[in-house]
């Protein structure tokens, strides 16, 4: 029986199905605020490890599964799980610590590649389940280049360096409100040039190209496409005439929000003007890679959060909507405060703040909300 | 400065979840009623689970919590308890 297991091991888990369970030993406040999850449900419960210290026979009389049931006891950064496993494993429990609690699961990345195995190039989706975040890697003949990268360079450039690749390019695909971009950090590290749109107004120090041209990584060429509307710059990546990154503006499910800038009504008109001008113009088999996903429903069999043009014009709530004043209007309908962190974040992006390793950790936490539709059980 | 008193000090400092709670209810149950504990700590976590923990504990009532900035500019989280 195993003793500990690790985030990636957990989150293997979840995808695959299993026979456990999951017991969250954090503090009320933190358990509301979301848990380990993944694309299949598993039997969850909630006692605070400082009620083990309290009355442990009591505590562990509230865990409402059966003994034979494997349970994965998770915590904020892995040591009260540990406390609390080791008392359950004394009375009978399979216990399973999950060893760096819920911090290492919110900066756990797990690549995904989304071309098949023997494509004379690779491109590699890298989720962040701990934010439903994605962020991408292309590769071709050493040169590498990255996609809203998050927080920490280090598994991009090690991801680069087993492909035997340099980072030459690093782009956002917009200034990202929900999480602190990796983007500058990274293309510093690996001297590649960073690209953002002139239009999101970095303040930083670093060398931004808005430069329109298209990009080439090995024998990949990729091509920057405007599509304004979650945000006057965001800009999707067109990669090879049939992959198209489009960060937070088009989602498998849904449409990136228009609202969170403040700005509903100019911003929703453009994301309407890019859906039906710019999008419209590519081709059914276009396969869409956005930057986020709302529900596991999203994700394809094989582990890839994707979906074609042609599948999205048919099911996408965003691309049902019909004429401008629809669209609008369930623009208008799905609106819901911007969390408030979102404004702080924007600004270190940007350059325009410099926090703390502390203020850091602590914003760059929690799950995204940038699709205009919310989370459908998936 | 703390402006509250205590009567028993437990320097919690370097302690990671969950040795600071642990501790402190060590600390607790040899404390007369009405006798005051202040917890010193430095993990962050400790401000809610502390709060978390006076909810539901049946040893002690959570009286007031303060930060510190000590002198290298780290946090340090204080926490006081009063025996039930």
């Amino acid at each position: 029986m195993e003793m500990i297991w690790s985030v990636e091991r957990l989150y293997a888990a979840l995808n695959e199905g299993g026979a456990f369970a999951i017991l969250d030993v954090r503090n009320e406040d933190e358990f509301a605020a979301g848990t380990v999850a993944g694309r299949h449900e598993v039997p969850m419960a909630h006692v605070p490890y400082f009620d083990f210290i309290d009355d442990a026979d009591a505590a562990l009389a509230r865990i409402p599964f059966p003994k034979e049931l494997p349970v994965v006891v998770v915590c904020a950064k892995g040591g009260s799980s540990e406390f609390v496993a080791d008392l359950m494993r004394e009375t009978g429990w399979q216990a399973i610590n999950m060893v760096g609690g819920v911090a290492r699961w919110a900066d756990a990345l797990v690549p995904v590649s989304v071309t098949p195995a023997g494509h004379p190039w690779t491109l590699v989706q890298f989720n962040r389940p701990g934010k439903a975040a994605l962020s991408y890697m292309i590769v071709s003949d050493g040169e590498a280049m990255v996609v809203d990268p998050a927080r920490d360079p280090e598994p991009y450039l090690a991801a680069a360096a087993a492909h035997d690749a340099r980072i030459t390019h690093v782009m956002d695909t917009h200034v990202h409100a929900d999480y602190v971009s990796g983007g500058v950090a990274l293309a510093r590290s690996a001297g590649a040039t960073y690209h953002l749109s002139g239009a999101c107004g970095y303040e930083g120090d670093l060398a931004v190209s808005g430069h329109p041209g298209p990009i080439r990584v090995g024998r990949v060429k990729a091509i920057k496409l405007a599509t304004p509307g979650h945000t006057p710059g965001s800009t999707s990546l067109h990669v090879d005439g049939h992959w198209l990154l489009t960060g937070d503006t088009l989602f498998v499910a849904s449409v990136g929000r228009p609202d969170l800038g403040g700005e509903v009504d100019p911003w929703a008109r453009e994301l309407y003007a890019t859906l039906s001008g710019v999008l419209a113009d590519l081709p059914d088999d276009t396969v869409v890679l956005p930057a986020h996903y709302a529900s596991y429903a999203e994700m394809r069999p094989d582990g890839v959060v994707a979906g074609t043009l042609g599948a999205l014009r048919r099911d996408n709530e965003g691309m049902q909507a019909g004429d401008l004043p629809a669209f609008l209007a369930f623009i208008r309908a799905n609106m819901r405060p911007s969390p408030e962190h979102y404004a702080t974040i924007r600004c270190i992006n940007l350059g325009a703040l410099e926090p703390t390793e502390d203020q850091v950790l602590q914003l760059d936490q929690g799950k995204n909300q940038c699709a205009a539709s919310m989370a459908r059980k998936g | 400065m703390s402006e509250m008193q205590a009567d028993k000090v437990l320097d919690a400092q370097g302690l990671k979840c969950p040795m600071p709670i642990v501790k402190a209810r060590r600390e607790l149950d040899a404390l007369a009623p009405g006798a005051v504990l202040k917890v010193i700590a430095t993990d962050k976590g400790s401000v809610l689970d502390f709060q978390g923990w006076a909810r539901t504990n049946k040893v002690a009532e959570l009286l007031g919590q303060e930060t510190e900035r000590a002198a290298d500019g780290s946090d340090r989280f204080l926490h006081f308890l009063r025996r039930k």
